[in-house]
């Protein structure tokens, strides 16, 4: 086991070091030049380069790599081109707002997604089952920012319950921390609900056709018994899984969820500096990502134990 | 006053929560202000960001400040004599004038801050050409001389636009210009809390108390600058629709630039004042691209003139609201000292269509693609857009308008060669009405080539203008010179001026005295 997990920690080095040759590549392929956003509208072409010059991007693409590199090697993300802040601290800043809106939006999107997808097989083809298919499919249809404005201005500005926006660290109290990430969570969990609700379904319906579930019902098992401890936790593999999967959607939707709830976390964070060309800060936010993303695989790869002890490694 | 129901159960938090009562009094004495955009730099010399003036308007003092008439005052100094020959400027300090780490403020720092900015600014790079000598022979005395005179150095050194000639302590201004800055001591009304600063989220201001404001009441920058809040906190909120509704629900006390659209929802609100606070506004500018056909047949530009419909360019930028923009508009902003109305009527007679294709077509177009460059993610510059692209369809240009951001099409402007290789033609964008007052500032109606803003056209007879400007002994000689310059435009036609915007804001009714004239300041501001 522990072999696997050090393997395992050791093959995200050269997936951290493609995924940051494409990333730097990708940058320097794009369109747009920081140094015209920061010379801005009334510069002469000798400022801009200039400010090129300042800033190091009159070098050779192979020089700039290999220096940023170095810097990532040494455990520095560089320094924001328009803040002239550490890119660890910018990220250390907006860390915290984004990791609890993925936290809240996971327990709140497992709490209600596992139950509803299991009363869904559990009443296949009842009004239920549909009633549960509908919000899935809704859930994929409707985008977050909708949802977000629509629940803004119901819970926000008719029924003033909740902020309608801005993020309160946990530091400061539960409620007030809790209070600014209900719609917030809401409204990002929509089509994590719905992904979840539908595998769980899907995966449930399959484990309650299996023998051992007929004997258990035989045996005279209750219902709750069967569903929840037999077949539940026989399913729980891929719903794991997807659980895992959808950390990426997480990701990709807290970035329209916290422009929209003026959430000041990392997805804003990419957002305004890929606007910018903040070379130094997308690399360090995208690297993270990535990181998390690995890491986040490889807690679900050894939660499968735990479910399946027939899986080994 | 109601109570609204979260602060009920806000209440019932608090006795959980044990928020104090004096916390909720702070609150009451910080002034909750939702920026254009976000504060990315803190440098108002090394950035030219609206956002970046507008922090370092509160963070530092000039030497200078334009009142709401345009004329400029004394503001840190106390006053100057010009020597008879007009060469040499002594521009004296006034008393106590202290930075926010309590030192003195000295004439040597002011000669530091005036060097950084001459290397960045489009007039303080006048002052390199033209100056011989920048001292001071004494802590509160700053002497300047030239090499010819030149009567609009106040004016320079006192510009609200960017760059501005924000004094700052000695050690700081000796940075390379080129360089930002990581010090933000200045010796401004407030002080900026650069350990609270978290860019793209919030920027916290907080009451310098060792300013001396002068005695004069509060005129735009001239005059008093008064601080009735202890903190204003600048919340920086990209959605639109999310700063709206934050306003409404009492979460942001003013927000700078409300999106037309939502202007009808927050005019129904009764806790909600909509104003203009810069009249001044922004010029909307057709700019082209000299260097390449087909506008640089300076038939082709001005074939363009009679069916430019500048009320169609501000309706589709602002609304329909006729207090929101201005047209006709000159070359110069409308309002200010040298807007006139000479060959205006090119813009403000009638418009005609079939004129302007005719003359297209005896011109030296021959179809080649157009390039209509336009930034997607700024929603007044993209509806200027869209309605150019559709006139200089409907004239006849054969236009390609390709989607881009707005760090895409700046970096695509400094491209010189032609559309087939990643150059442009043309695009619209915005100037700041106070930029473009004056011909000093104006850089749409520079013509000296390379060095020229983008497009990069050589006019000599606008350069020409421009020193005469400059020279003018009075208002009366520069009015003159201005209604030569905006002759002198419709006949080279350097761009094409789409009329005034005057972008309102939105704040709640619970702050008042709101100070007008140009951007967006605080002080005189205070809870009602």
């Amino acid at each position: 086991m522990w072999a696997y997990i050090i393997r395992r920690i050791l093959a995200t080095i050269p997936v951290m070091a493609i995924v940051a040759l494409f990333v730097f590549s990708l940058l320097y392929l794009a369109p747009g030049d920081p140094a015209a956003v920061i010379a801005g509208d009334q510069a002469t072409p000798a400022d801009v380069e200039r400010i090129r010059e300042s800033l190091g991007l009159d070098r050779p693409y192979l020089v700039r790599f290999g220096a940023w590199a170095w810097d990532i090697f040494r455990g520095d993300l560089g320094t924001s081109i328009f803040t002239n802040l550490p890119v660890s601290t910018m990220i250390q800043q907006r860390i915290e707002p984004t990791l609890s809106l993925m936290v809240v939006t996971l327990i709140l999107a497992v709490s209600i997604a596992v139950p509803m997808g299991v009363i869904a097989a559990w009443k296949q083809g009842t009004t239920i089952d549909r009633f549960v298919m509908a919000f899935a499919v809704l859930g994929f249809s409707v985008p977050v920012f909708v949802v977000g404005y629509v629940l803004a201005y119901i819970f926000a500005l008719e029924l003033d319950w909740l902020p309608v926006q801005g993020y309160t660290p946990f530091a400061n109290g539960f409620f007030p921390w809790i209070e600014n990430l209900i719609l917030p969570a809401i409204a990002l969990g929509g089509v994590y609900i719905a992904l979840i609700a539908r595998i769980t379904r899907a995966t449930m319906l399959e484990v309650l056709s299996q023998d051992y579930i007929r004997t258990a019902r035989a045996k005279g098992a209750g219902q709750r018994s069967i569903l929840f401890v037999h077949a539940l936790k026989n399913a729980a593999v891929p719903i794991v899984t997807v659980v895992g999967i959808g950390v990426a959607l997480l990701i990709g939707g807290a970035v329209v969820t916290e422009s929209v709830f003026a959430i000041p976390g990392l997805g804003r964070l990419t957002v305004d500096a890929i606007l910018r060309r903040d070379y130094p800060v997308i690399q360090g936010v995208i690297l993270l990502f990535s990181f998390v993303y690995v890491l986040v695989n490889l807690l679900i790869d050894l939660s499968y134990t735990f479910f399946d002890p027939r899986i080994r490694y | 006053m109601g109570i609204s129901r979260r602060a009920s159960l806000g209440g019932a938090a608090a006795l959980l929560g044990a928020p104090s009562l004096a916390s909720a009094q702070a609150s009451a004495r910080t002034l909750r202000f939702i920026p254009q955009a976000n504060l990315a730099s803190i440098d108002p010399v090394w950035s030219t960001a609206v956002v970046v003036r507008n922090h370092g308007l509160m963070v530092y003092d000039l030497l200078y400040g334009l009142g709401a008439d345009y004329q400029v005052r004394p503001q840190m100094a106390e006053g100057h004599e010009i020597g008879v020959d007009g060469l040499t400027w002594t521009i004296s300090l006034r008393e106590g004038l202290k930075f926010h780490d309590n030192e003195p403020v000295r004439a040597r720092d002011c000669v530091a801050s005036i060097l950084r900015w001459s290397k960045r600014d489009v007039l303080g790079s006048r002052l390199v050409a033209l100056g011989e000598e920048v001292s001071a022979p004494d802590d509160r005395t700053i002497r300047i001389r030239l090499k010819k005179p030149w009567p609009g150095l106040a004016w320079a050194l006192g510009k609200p636009s960017a760059n501005i000639c924000a004094i700052m302590p000695e050690r700081v201004a000796r940075t390379d210009p080129f360089t930002q800055i990581t010090d933000p001591t200045g010796s401004g009304p407030f002080r900026f809390r650069r350990d609270l600063f978290r860019p793209g989220d919030v920027a916290v201001y907080e009451r310098f108390e060792g300013y001396v404001p002068r005695s004069e009441p509060t005129d735009f920058l001239a005059g008093a600058k008064p601080v009735h809040f202890d903190r204003v906190e600048w919340r920086i909120m990209p959605d639109p629709a999310t700063a709206g509704a934050a306003l409404q629900n009492n979460e942001a006390d003013w927000w700078e630039t409300p999106l037309p659209d939502l202007l009808p929802l927050l005019r129904r609100n009764r806790d909600i004042e909509i104003g203009v606070v810069n009249p001044a506004g922004n010029l909307g500018v057709l700019r082209f691209n000299f260097l390449h056909p087909p506008f640089n047949d300076v038939a082709v530009r001005r074939a363009l003139l009679p069916a430019v419909d500048q009320r169609a360019f501000m309706d589709a930028a602002i609304g329909t609201d006729a207090g929101l923009s201005v047209v006709p508009a000159g070359v110069f902003t409308p309002g200010t000292p040298l807007a006139n109305g000479a060959g205006l009527e090119a813009l403000s007679g009638p418009r005609d269509l079939e004129a302007a294709r005719a003359a297209l077509r005896a011109s030296s177009y021959a179809g080649q693609r157009v390039v209509m460059m336009s930034a997607t993610d700024l929603p007044v510059l993209q509806n200027l857009s869209e309605v150019a692209a559709d006139l200089l369809r409907r004239v006849g240009f054969n236009v390609d308008f390709p989607a881009m951001d707005w760090g895409t099409q700046i970096q695509r402007r400094t491209n010189r060669n032609p559309v087939e290789q990643g150059g442009w033609s043309v695009f619209c964008t915005t100037w700041e009405g106070l930029d473009v007052s004056v011909p000093g500032s104006h850089q749409p109606l520079r013509g000296n080539g390379a060095q020229a803003w983008s497009g990069w056209p050589t006019m000599p007879r606008l350069e020409a203008l421009r020193e005469q400007w400059f020279d003018a002994p009075d208002q009366a000689a520069a009015q003159r010179v201005a209604q030569e310059i905006q002759r002198v435009a419709w006949d080279e036609v350097p761009f094409i001026p789409l009329g005034l915007v005057r972008p309102p804001q939105a704040w709640r009714r619970s702050i008042t005295g709101v100070v007008r004239g140009g951007s967006s300041l605080f002080w005189g501001v205070r809870r009602a």
